[in-house]
């Protein structure tokens, strides 16, 4: 199934892959960094993602490191 | 179970684990990823010299895996003109800002234009000096307030911002002259095929190419990542108007 790999340590909770996620699958994670700022998590229980690859062409931190579609 | 495809990976040509130290937010790390993957898409790699210039820009070689050069201050275009004339099989480009590339350097600039260099260059435009705290730039907007234009820039003590792109296509030299910005995914793409036809251009050694980025400071524009955006979009595409404004292999189709 299609689904993203997201890279903690390079999060830097700027939450712009959150709006352009056209299924709405990244939200604010409880988890924070370093700084305290809570960082985005990848929450699919349905598996609805589609591997569009938005929210990875949109982070510019490259915290979204592999896109996969199937 | 489907088979997957692998429609993204980091590219080869950023350093592995490599950690940008940039700001939240900052679409330096977008533009640093498409110049990655236009190097990696044309295979130029292992044969290309970037230099880098002075402001957030300069940290491109900690990140690009490719062989780097550091310039003084606005000299980038001057020092790649050196490199591609003592070496014309390699590949060189300068990733600039538009303090370095429209301020301190625009006798640099233009005359590398002028000459007709077989190198290309990609300025970051986020309308503020970045680095150093952010001060009024050459591309600073009418009205926007930064640490040494309290007041907003007003066109009596100030003068105009300048249009880069536009300039820069005026240059008889300038084989391929563009203007994209990153405020949206849809851009984001666009960006990717001008940098890469800019690659080309020098490949092809037709002339002088120049790239022009539209970018965000949040930091210092005082705004969330998002708010920053809507302001690419809304104010500073009203005025730096993203698109070719030369390109010299169109005419020959």
């Amino acid at each position: 199934m299609s689904h993203i790999v997201l890279d903690e340590a390079k999060c830097k909770a700027c939450y712009l892959c959150i709006n352009e996620c056209p299924k709405k699958l990244l939200r604010v994670g409880s988890k924070t960094n370093n700084l305290g700022d809570h960082l985005v998590e990848f929450y699919d229980p349905n598996h609805e993602c589609i591997g569009c690859a938005m929210c990875a062409t949109r982070c510019p931190d490259l915290a979204i490191t592999e896109v996969y579609r199937g | 179970m489907a088979a997957l495809t692998q429609i993204f990976k980091i590219p080869d040509s950023i350093k592995k684990g490599a950690k940008y130290s940039f700001c939240p937010g900052c679409d330096h790390g977008v533009a640093v990823r498409l110049v990655g993957e236009a190097l990696d898409e044309l295979g130029l790699r292992e044969n290309t010299i970037a230099v880098a210039s002075i402001g957030c820009s300069v940290t491109i070689y900690d990140f690009l895996d490719v062989d780097s050069l550091e310039a003084p201050h606005g000299r980038a275009l001057a020092e790649a003109t050196g490199i591609k004339r003592a070496r014309p099989d390699k590949f060189v480009f300068t990733y600039q800002g538009d303090g370095d590339f429209a301020s301190i350097g625009m006798a640099e600039s233009m005359h590398t234009a002028l000459r007709g260099e077989k190198v290309t260059a990609i300025c970051i435009n986020n309308t503020t000096y970045g680095m150093t705290g952010g001060q009024l730039g050459p591309t600073t907007l009418l009205g926007q307030v930064t640490t040494t234009s309290p007041t907003g820039r007003n066109v009596e003590y100030y003068g105009y911002p300048i249009k880069i792109a536009e300039h820069i296509a005026l240059c008889d030299g300038t084989a391929y002259s563009a203007r994209v910005s990153l405020d949206s995914v849809a851009n984001i793409r666009k960006a990717k095929q001008v940098i890469k036809k800019a690659f080309e251009i020098q490949l092809h050694g037709l002339g002088f190419s120049f790239v022009e980025i539209l970018s965000t400071c949040p930091t210092n524009w005082k705004m969330t990542p998002q708010q920053a955006h809507d302001r690419v979009r809304n104010q500073m595409m009203e005025v730096f108007k993203p698109g070719v404004y030369k390109d010299i292999t169109a005419d020959r189709n």
